[in-house]
């Protein structure tokens, strides 16, 4: 499938529902691993499948979404990063999820990097965010590695927690 | 965008999110809609949601839910057709109207036009529905396009923790 961007160590291309499936599915059913996404508690197989084929959706509807990250030198599925924008969410912005398998190696952080200069000039946006969930203490430290500032705190009724909306314009 | 099938009062086509997500959310957030489909009612945070769930489905099957759009009034009146999501028993014809689009004989029509197209264009030799016990409706319109019971399945990991009758026919 068609790389998207190129980083020293990663690839990033559009998800590919067959391929990726499988470490899709083990990413949503670590506890760890989705304690702070929207949909904040483990997944069995047929809801990982849903939640993949939603976002294979939301590229369809907004016209981009998250990535599959893969490792450059093995193919290795790393995480989902990218631009995200579902119906309700606060603001555009640059999320990150990566498989324990492959978490503390900098790799959100060198997708991140990548993804900013693509939605500021490829994806026309002013302004990028992060949506992160209070106590999330590893994304406010990433969020702050990449240039971000607290913009904005917000109590989110679906989910019943408190959002710190992260976020830089434009350079 | 193009039909994909026609029936003497409705148009199916492909998901067009501009133009169907006001009435998707309107049927999903309905009690009465969404009673036997395994969720609660939905905000439409999670009904865009359920929207682009169908789209994926349908990159990765190449088939999935259509939009069903009246023709007299162009407007959508609920999504119905070929739905096979991992872990789903085995591929199913299935149907849900928003409110307004009930009692008509919608499902019937359309659905009698999927399973045509099931078997015909997808090459399927056999079509389930997979019913919740209590929704007499819905079992009405399985009769009604030839369908009779199979089984009974004690829940659908994932998705449904009642049990679901199993519905179906095979191919003529």
């Amino acid at each position: 499938m068609n790389t998207i961007i190129e980083t020293d160590r990663l690839l990033l291309r559009p998800i590919d529902g067959v391929r990726d499936f499988p470490f899709w599915a083990e990413m949503m059913a670590d506890a760890d691993s989705v304690k702070y996404l929207w949909n904040n508690t483990p997944c069995d197989e047929n809801a990982a499948w849903q939640n993949m084929v939603m976002n294979m959706g939301h590229w369809q509807v907004r016209g981009y979404g998250f990535f599959s990250v893969v490792l450059k030198e093995t193919g290795e599925w790393v995480g989902r990063i990218g631009p995200y924008y579902p119906h309700g969410w606060p603001a555009p912005e640059i999320g990150w999820a990566v498989h324990p398998a492959h978490t503390r190696k900098g790799y959100a952080y060198e997708a991140a990097t990548a993804c900013l200069p693509f939605v500021f000039e490829k994806l026309g946006w002013e302004r990028v965010t992060h949506v992160i969930v209070d106590g999330n203490t590893p994304s406010i430290a990433l969020a702050e590695k990449l240039g971000s500032k607290l913009l904005e705190t917000r109590f989110d009724e679906t989910s019943g927690r408190t959002r710190l909306i992260y976020g830089q314009d434009r350079p | 965008m193009k039909p994909l099938l026609e029936t003497e009062r409705l148009i199916l086509r492909r998901v067009d999110p501009d133009h169907d997500f006001e009435a998707w959310a309107e049927a999903f957030a309905d009690p009465d809609t969404v009673r036997y489909l395994g969720v609660e009612p939905m905000n439409r945070q999670q009904a865009w949601r359920s929207m682009a769930t169908i789209m994926g489905h349908w990159q990765i099957r190449g088939y999935g839910f259509m939009s069903v759009i009246e023709k007299t009034t162009g407007k959508w009146a609920g999504r119905i057709g070929p739905w096979n999501p991992e872990g789903w028993p085995q591929p199913e014809i299935g149907w849900t109207l928003h409110p307004d689009f009930t009692g008509k004989g919608y499902a019937t029509e359309a659905g009698a036009a999927c399973i045509e197209y099931a078997f015909g264009t997808l090459g399927w030799d056999e079509v389930i529905h997979v019913i919740v016990p209590q929704n007499i409706a819905s079992i009405n319109v399985a009769e009604k396009l030839g369908s009779h019971y199979l089984r009974t399945i004690p829940n659908i990991p994932g998705m449904f923790d009642k049990p679901c009758h199993i519905y179906g026919q095979s191919k003529p």
